[in-house]
């Protein structure tokens, strides 16, 4: 007995040796300070690509891996154009989440110059400099919220919202698959990233639509015998009490060529308004016709709603005739009431593209949308695009700052309207990836950036999840997902009236 | 004398335990390991185990993965499976009076025939094979107030069989002990309330991995034969015993949709579908290609089909889906293989290689997925591969939108666009005829004269004529059954 446990003793001992000498042989490979440096007369291909980006001072660390990876260390020391420094020595450049802060808030305003050092077999090797630029403007808010779903087809599987904190790289469930098991959910929308308003909506079985008001779930039924289903899509009011929803049917097809793999599109869709304090719908006629309205979105000011429309066609036959209009009416906050007159400020059939998910920026200035040369989901056309609309002027551009040959969508403002996350398939064309990009008063936009993540290319390499519906959020989300258990499975809903 | 025997008659009951489960999951059951098998990709990685064991219940959850991923290899599975076995008797052996070690065998049957219930996931006998031998430690320490930390930590390993141990020692200390009992409730609620906002409170009270579908339980409804059949069949595809499968058919047939597919695609690929479909059941137009069915298993076999008539995307999207069904959100080593290659034949090498690397943090998928990924760094070599290659070949050239309920028109366009591919041929007459499109059939007939290389017409094909000219009157005639059971109005 004795001999065995001294056996088990001795294995023990060499299987924490074993690991000792693992760590100290990478450790001591790594610390070999360079004597002699070869030039490598070029940049270093890292990834994430953050050549060149603009970042706000609070963002988590920039760590990258240097996509060559046949070298034994990799160091890195980044200084700042106002001071500071900071270095990494390892697989890969790991940034200490402080020291970088500390270095990105000292270099608000200014740039940071990345060093990239390489060891292969004992003999060093520097890449020529890169630089980062530091924003001015802020971003406030405290993260990202976002859905993670399987990129499938028609079993949504593992889904789950999370948030994610901007400045590290912790990332919290909302609302998980595990609290609510086989149900479908999404269309999480926070009230200009203020998290005290949300909505989200349940499909399925104990499906409904959830509106939470400073911490208060309610659960509600938007399905009337006036509307044809529930409300998805959503979209809060400024002033806070009213929720645009579309109403509609979605449905996909899937092609049987290598390039697309699905068409989303929707048999009918309108567009409606509710009023959460009384838990009415307010209806135009205007919105509620043959056409599919579809993607509602207020204005800054809460005096118009954007929404994008297209005339009916025999779907899935006439995939390729769904062309989206951009549009506008006007609403009466005080009376809760629509206008009656429709401005068409994008005309799809005209210009043979279609034009969806309006989101005009907080400070009124700007109006971002996807173009895509059909159809009325986006995030499952290849060649959706960014654009930009002024506001002032009316006139409109494409975003070819960020955009990519794969498809970008899901986009939203920050609260100063200074930067705005996205959605993007630019790296394989199927697993959608965040990015974000900054905006100058004149319109100016930044290089985009892959979110940040502690180890970038083993995370996103191992990542078989794909992002949509990302947006920023001012604090931290708080919901109950337990209570969501509750209200799911006991089924009780309010239900809604027509005003 | 009285020890001896006792001690002889425990091992005679372990050996007969241990040779007794190997026997039936080697050789009666082996499909049942490959079902548990394909719904779970067991990683070797260090992350792997820290996301299994950052839950109640992950150790045995992950021991359990551990174990079934050798089910991939048939005797090894099964062997793994009697030791498991093996040590539970023993372990209750231990736990009985001397007298009553006969009892012993009680939980070993009662298990064996709850995993009969195929959601039932290993981690339960694990968890209870631990908790078993934990309580056979604490036999020699009476001390009841070791159960105070003792607890939370099993339960926290565990999961909530744990109880199991309390039970044992409430009757080895007494009532007294019942407290433990309270105590790990307590456990129970603090972590629900403290450590699992995401997961409900009736999985923190029962478990939260010990059965395949959340907020349901097992049921005592041992091995039933249908089911089991099906499982079979689904087997005898996934490793291409197809001369297996048309024999199996011959014997004993299971009337379901699923059945037909995986019957049909045998014959298929045995070149047999025009000769001999209508001689086993056909399920309806469902039989040879399936509709989208949201579960784990029911699309399979027409995953299969479509992957060897070259539907490259409809295969990738079944295996995708049937993965995404795995409601314990466990990935599949079959699906995500199949879901490899098809992506691989489509030219979509990055997102190929998210899958590979899956595959390659494996101890049974490694190797091909390392073979693969060498592959797919020269075109050339996939353009040339028997399969991959081939697929190239066969699949669709025009893109256009699929439609399930245009089956027939999709496989003649298949056949169109590549007049080698014989069983688009067989699929798209197969069709016409199980949806009854006589006319069609006749019109298409010519294509199999034409492409099928066939010496003569094939026997079902003239029996079909034959059904035609005498207008179904033809006793004997398996069409005409078909079409007596499925055109006829009642």
């Amino acid at each position: 007995m004795a001999r065995k446990s001294l056996k088990l003793k001795v294995y023990g001992w060499m299987i924490s040796l074993s690991f000792i000498i693992y760590h100290l042989s990478f450790s001591m490979a790594c610390s070999h300070a360079p004597k002699s440096l070869a030039r490598m007369g070029r940049l270093p291909e890292i990834y994430p690509d953050y050549i060149g980006v603009t970042i706000p001072a609070d963002i988590a660390p920039l760590n990258f891996n240097v996509k060559d990876d046949a070298f034994d260390c990799v160091e890195v020391v980044a200084f700042g154009s106002k001071g500071g420094e900071i270095r990494t020595k390892g697989k890969w450049a790991d940034f200490d989440i402080d020291e970088w802060h500390e270095l990105t808030r000292q270099n608000q305003g200014g740039k940071i110059t990345f060093t990239v050092r390489v060891e292969r077999d004992g003999h060093w090797a520097q890449y020529d400099d890169f630089e980062v630029f530091v924003s001015n403007d802020r971003l406030d808010e405290w993260g990202l919220t976002y859905r993670r779903i399987k990129p499938g087809y028609e079993v949504g599987g593992d889904i789950g919202i999370y948030q994610r904190e901007l400045s590290t790289f912790d990332e919290y469930a909302i609302l998980a698959e595990t609290v609510v098991p086989g149900r479908c959910f999404n269309c999480h929308t926070a009230n200009r990233t203020n998290p005290n308003r949300i909505t989200l909506q349940m499909r399925g079985e104990g499906g409904g639509t959830m509106v939470q008001k400073d911490g208060k779930q309610t659960w509600v039924e938007t399905k009337t015998d006036s509307t044809k289903a529930a409300g998805s899509y959503s979209y809060w009011h400024p002033q806070g009490d009213y929720v645009a929803m579309a109403v509609n049917s979605v449905h996909q097809s899937f092609f049987t060529g290598t390039g697309q793999r699905i068409e989303v599109y929707h048999k009918f869709s309108n567009v409606e308004v509710l009023d959460t304090r009384t838990n009415e719908l307010i209806l135009s006629p205007l919105l509620q016709t043959d056409d599919l309205e579809i993607f509602p979105a207020f204005s800054h000011d809460g005096k118009w709603l954007y929404y994008s429309t297209s005339k009916p066609c025999r779907v899935p036959a006439e995939y390729e005739k769904v062309k989206c209009s951009l549009c506008r009416i006007a609403f009466d906050t005080e009376k809760g009431a629509f206008g009656e007159v429709v401005d068409t400020l994008l005309n799809g059939p005209a210009t043979d593209k279609s034009y969806v998910l309006a989101r005009p920026s907080y400070d009124g200035r700007w109006l971002m949308y996807c173009v895509s040369s059909r159809g009325n989901f986006p995030v499952c056309q290849d060649d959706a695009d960014l654009w930009l609309m002024d506001l002032k002027t009316g006139e409109s551009r494409e975003l070819k700052e960020i955009n990519s040959l794969q498809t970008e969508s899901y986009h939203n403002w920050s609260d100063n309207s200074r930067w705005f996350i996205f959605a993007s398939k630019r790296e394989d064309g199927m697993y959608t990836k965040l990015y974000l990009a900054s905006i100058d008063a004149k319109g100016k936009v930044s290089k985009p950036f892959l979110l940040p993540q502690r180890n970038p290319r083993k995370y996103y390499l191992e990542m078989m999840d794909a992002y949509n519906v990302p947006d920023f959020t001012k604090t931290k989300v708080e919901l109950d997902a337990h209570e969501a258990y509750r209200q799911v499975f006991e089924n009780k809903r309010e239900n809604v009236k027509i005003r | 004398m009285m020890k001896a025997l006792t001690k002889y008659g425990n091992m005679a009951l372990s050996v007969f335990v241990g040779i007794g489960m190997f026997l039936f999951w080697y050789l009666i059951y082996p499909h049942a390991l490959s079902y548990q098998e394909q719904y779970q990709l067991f990683l070797l990685t260090w992350d792997y185990f820290i996301e299994r064991i950052s839950l109640p219940g992950g150790l045995a959850d992950w021991l359990s993965e551990f174990i079934v991923q050798f089910y991939y290899v048939e005797w090894l599975g099964a062997l793994l499976l009697a030791l498991l076995f093996v040590a539970l008797q023993r372990l209750t052996a231990r736990l009985l009076p001397q007298s009553l070690v006969l009892l012993s065998l009680l939980p070993v049957i009662m298990l064996w025939w709850l995993m009969g219930d195929i959601n039932v996931l290993l981690s339960l006998p694990v968890a209870i094979v631990i908790a078993l031998a934990l309580a056979c430690i604490q036999l020699s320490k009476p001390l009841s107030w070791t159960d105070i930390i003792i607890l939370p930590i099993a339960y926290w390993l565990l999961g909530p069989v744990i109880l199991l141990y309390v039970l044992i020692r409430v009757i080895q200390l007494g009532w007294k002990h019942l407290w433990s009992a309270g105590w790990l409730l307590a456990v129970q609620l603090m972590v629900y309330a403290w450590l699992l906002p995401q997961w409900p409170l009736q999985q923190a009270l029962t478990g939260l991995n010990y059965y395949r579908i959340p907020l349901y339980y097992p049921q005592l409804s041992g091995y039933d034969k249908e089911m089991y059949e099906l499982i079979r069949m689904d087997y005898l595809v996934r490793n291409e015993r197809w001369d297996d499968i048309v024999k199996r058919a011959g014997e004993y047939q299971v009337c379901t949709p699923f059945w037909s597919n995986c019957v049909n695609l045998a014959l298929s690929q045995k070149r047999l579908l025009a000769d001999r479909m209508f001689d086993f059941y056909q399920s309806g137009e469902d039989a040879l290609i399936m509709p989208r069915t949201r579960d784990l298993t029911s699309m399979l076999p027409s995953a299969e089909a479509f992957w060897r008539l070259g539907m490259v995307n409809s295969a990738q999207r079944y295996m995708f889906d049937t993965q995404e069904s795995i409601l314990n959100g466990r990935k599949s080593g079959r699906c995500t293989k199949r879901i490899a290659e098809c992506m691989i034949v489509n030219g979509h090498y990055q997102t190929a290689q998210k899958q590979l690397n899956l595959l390659k943090k494996t101890l049974f998928y490694r190797s091909w997925a390392e073979d693969v990924e060498a592959m797919m760094k020269d075109e050339n070599q996939i353009n040339t591969h028997p399969v991959y290659g081939r697929l190239r070949q066969l699949r669709y050239k025009e893109n256009f939108l699929y439609s399930y309920e245009e089956m027939d028109k999709m496989l003649g366009l298949l056949l169109m666009n590549n007049t080698e591919n014989k069983m688009a041929l067989d699929y798209f007459l197969g069709q016409l005829l199980l949806k009854g499109d006589i006319r069609g059939f006749q019109q298409y007939l010519g294509l199999a004269q034409q492409h099928g290389g066939y010496r003569q017409m094939p026997l079902g094909y003239q029996d079909v004529m034959r059904c035609i000219q005498a207008q179904g009157n033809v006793p004997g005639s398996p069409f005409a059954e078909y079409a007596k059971r499925h055109f006829v109005p009642k």
